[in-house]
């Protein structure tokens, strides 16, 4: 009961804020509402989310995934140069290969970070400028192409009524949300986000868990950029960099605790039609776009002041920043 | 209250890296002298020190943030605005000069300060106050130029970011000059060693009677201002302004800092190494350019050079 009330608590303001802005949207421009801009948000949603979710998984732990824009731009460019191009075998390859390298590359940052205990932020810093290197090998300029029939079918309706990307949606996100909340690993992120030493003593293997959660990470990065690769029917090699911040910032504003342990994917989906429904209603409003990134800004630091979690934040905050630091030395010997 | 001296392991430590750091500059000298005929001349080397001096500047600040455990990722918006801003208000005349720097100083400080109070009173992250900070920034230039910046640099401002004086780029003047006063503020002020204090101990450096948020608040603000600096005197450097001028130079400076030795988690580390950084990854652009390795060669070659790095400095630490 608590913790249903304390999640209401946390993902309610984000849904409200971005039916709002919605609405806001609809009624000055009624045409916004119409069900083909509607199947156009969610298509153009999709990367925001999947990058959100990578990224969720690794915050949760406590740590972050800064190489998520450089899985997302190589897994673009290979997905967009698989050869046999038009038949059946490039789309069992566009399937797997991206996906395969997205989790190897997350694989690769976890090993480092796990076995040797160097701080995430530096070496996903470091491996995301090496992907984006190895990016730009395979396809200096955006290029490349993709089979039509995926273009069709991603951007199709089942059923010819159900969008694919909605279907998408509620998978990546629905599934996610059952890893997180429901398996063993899932309950062990939330355990080693919110203390390492009390998880690694109550015989979490928390170095497996870190192992696995920026894997997952390198996953749905994967996913993001095979997804992109099939909407824009060809491959960019930067295409990922506005998702490192973006994808950070939707986390964040979705309610995840960037110390770790707090937070999951419940409000991401409110959290990425906040994101994109800005510049959506800017435009409508005829703004000029400059007064995006101001509006952007706002936004962020609104979400992290107003919202009831980290008003809880600011009143713990002597015990969080005690028990932090009392984390700290054992952490820096690893 | 007492003020607590580094002590000689930490002293050692630091001359450690330092030294370290020379001896992969020097290396990279003889590498590049070898590859490249001409590459450690004594001309080449001014060049390279003067587009280093830029990335150095930056780098102040983002020393003084990662010391106390913070990042910032205003700098190249801050650059950007600096530079645009610098152009646009001293429009090409030396009467403009002095009090167009003073006032973007001001908007620049404006900015840190905005960052700084999120951070230290809101208790905000760093990475997503800075982030979202930046995000303002790049809205109010885009703002105030509407899309097409304006103006250019005076004379004397061309002559401090392109020019030389007494020989020497007169960048590397100023970066000399900084550099002595910002070792000197980290080292031997009180407020530089309470720097330090915020990134070990947070809760030890509040109950010792530090005033931990305001000590925070200023690095905020003095980074930006430095960003800000570093952004009019690339104005000199440019003569006109270019949108998008300081994009690369977030991601230059932590490379600096982290390359320079200072800690991630604040605490530990110094200026002097953060030049050291700054240089070593100028030279290696340098370098593979010269040897032409296209762009995709030098990310990876950068990104490696950080894991090398940090291998090396965590395996002290735990030898330690």
């Amino acid at each position: 009961m608590l913790e249903k009330q304390r999640n209401a608590q946390m993902y309610l303001p984000v849904y409200i804020a971005a039916i709002l802005i919605y609405l806001l949207a609809g009624i000055l421009q009624p045409r916004f509402l119409s069900w083909s801009n509607n199947v156009n948000l969610l298509t153009r949603i999709v990367p925001l989310l999947l990058a959100g979710i990578a990224q969720t998984f690794v915050l949760l732990t406590g740590g972050i995934d800064l190489s998520v824009g450089a899985i997302i731009g190589l897994t673009n460019v290979v997905a967009a140069s698989l050869p046999f191009s038009g038949t059946a075998y490039n789309i069992i390859l566009w399937l797997t290969v991206p996906l395969l390298i997205g989790a190897a590359i997350g694989f690769s940052n976890g090993l480092i970070i796990s076995r040797w205990g160097f701080p995430p932020f530096i070496v996903t810093f470091a491996t995301s400028t090496i992907w984006t290197g190895v990016a730009l090998l395979i396809m200096d300029v955006p290029g490349g192409d993709i089979s039509l029939g995926l273009y069709r079918t991603i951007t199709g309706k089942l059923f010819s009524i159900i969008p694919v990307p909605l279907l998408l949606i509620i998978f990546f996100v629905a599934s996610s949300y059952i890893v997180l909340r429901y398996t063993s690993f899932g309950r062990s992120i939330y355990a080693m986000g919110g203390n390492k030493q009390v998880a690694r003593e109550s015989g979490i293997p928390v170095e497996r868990i870190e192992l696995y959660a920026y894997t997952a990470s390198g996953l749905f990065a994967g996913l993001a950029g095979m997804y992109l690769s099939a909407i824009m029917v060809s491959g960019d090699p930067l295409v990922g960099d506005p998702y490192v911040m973006n994808s950070i910032a939707v986390a964040v504003i979705g309610g995840v605790a960037l110390s770790g342990g707090r937070g999951g994917v419940q409000g991401i989906i409110g959290a990425a039609y906040i994101f994109y429904l800005i510049d959506n209603l800017l435009n409508l409003l005829g703004v000029s776009t400059f007064y995006q990134y101001v509006a952007k800004g706002l936004v962020i630091i609104l979400a992290l002041t107003l919202t009831s979690r980290d008003r809880g934040l600011l009143l713990s905050q002597n015990h969080s920043k005690f028990t932090e630091r009392l984390r700290r030395p054992n952490t820096k010997r690893n | 209250m007492q003020m607590p001296k580094p002590s000689m392991v930490n002293y050692f430590k630091q001359q450690k890296v330092i030294l370290l750091l020379l001896c992969v500059i020097i290396g990279m000298l003889i590498i590049g002298e070898v590859l490249a005929p001409g590459f450690s001349s004594f001309k080449h080397i001014q060049t390279i020190l003067r587009t280093a001096s830029f990335v150095g500047l930056a780098a102040i600040g983002q020393t003084l943030v990662i010391l106390t455990g913070g990042i910032d990722l205003t700098i190249a918006s801050l650059i950007t605005m600096g530079q645009i801003f610098g152009c646009l208000f001293v429009n090409a005349s030396d009467a403009n000069l002095w009090w167009s720097i003073l006032l973007i100083l001001l908007i620049g400080g404006g900015f840190g300060l905005i960052s700084g109070l999120g951070v230290s009173y809101l208790k905000i992250s760093p990475l997503v106050m800075t982030l979202a900070v930046s995000s303002l920034v790049n809205g109010v230039t885009l703002i105030s130029v509407d899309g097409a910046p304006k103006g250019r640099a005076s004379p004397i401002l061309e002559k401090l970011g392109a020019g030389s004086i007494a020989g020497m780029p007169s960048m590397v003047w100023i970066w000399l000059i900084l550099t002595l006063l910002v070792v000197l503020f980290l080292r031997k002020t009180i407020l530089g060693r309470q720097v330090y204090h915020l990134g070990t101990n947070d809760i030890a450096a509040r109950y010792s009677g530090i005033r931990t948020a305001r000590v925070r608040t200023m690095v905020y603000v003095l980074s930006a201002m430095f960003s800000v600096l570093t952004g009019i005197l690339l104005a000199g450097n440019t003569a006109r302004p270019f949108l998008g001028i300081g994009k690369e130079y977030t991601m230059w400076s932590i490379t600096a800092v982290v390359i320079g030795g200072t800690s991630m988690a604040g605490g530990s580390g110094g200026y002097l190494g953060s030049v050291a950084g700054t240089i070593i990854i100028i030279m290696l652009e340098g370098l593979l350019t010269v040897i032409s390795i296209p762009e995709a060669g030098r990310k990876i070659a950068n990104g490696l050079i950080i894991l090398v790095m940090i291998m090396i400095y965590y395996r002290q630490n735990k030898k330690r």
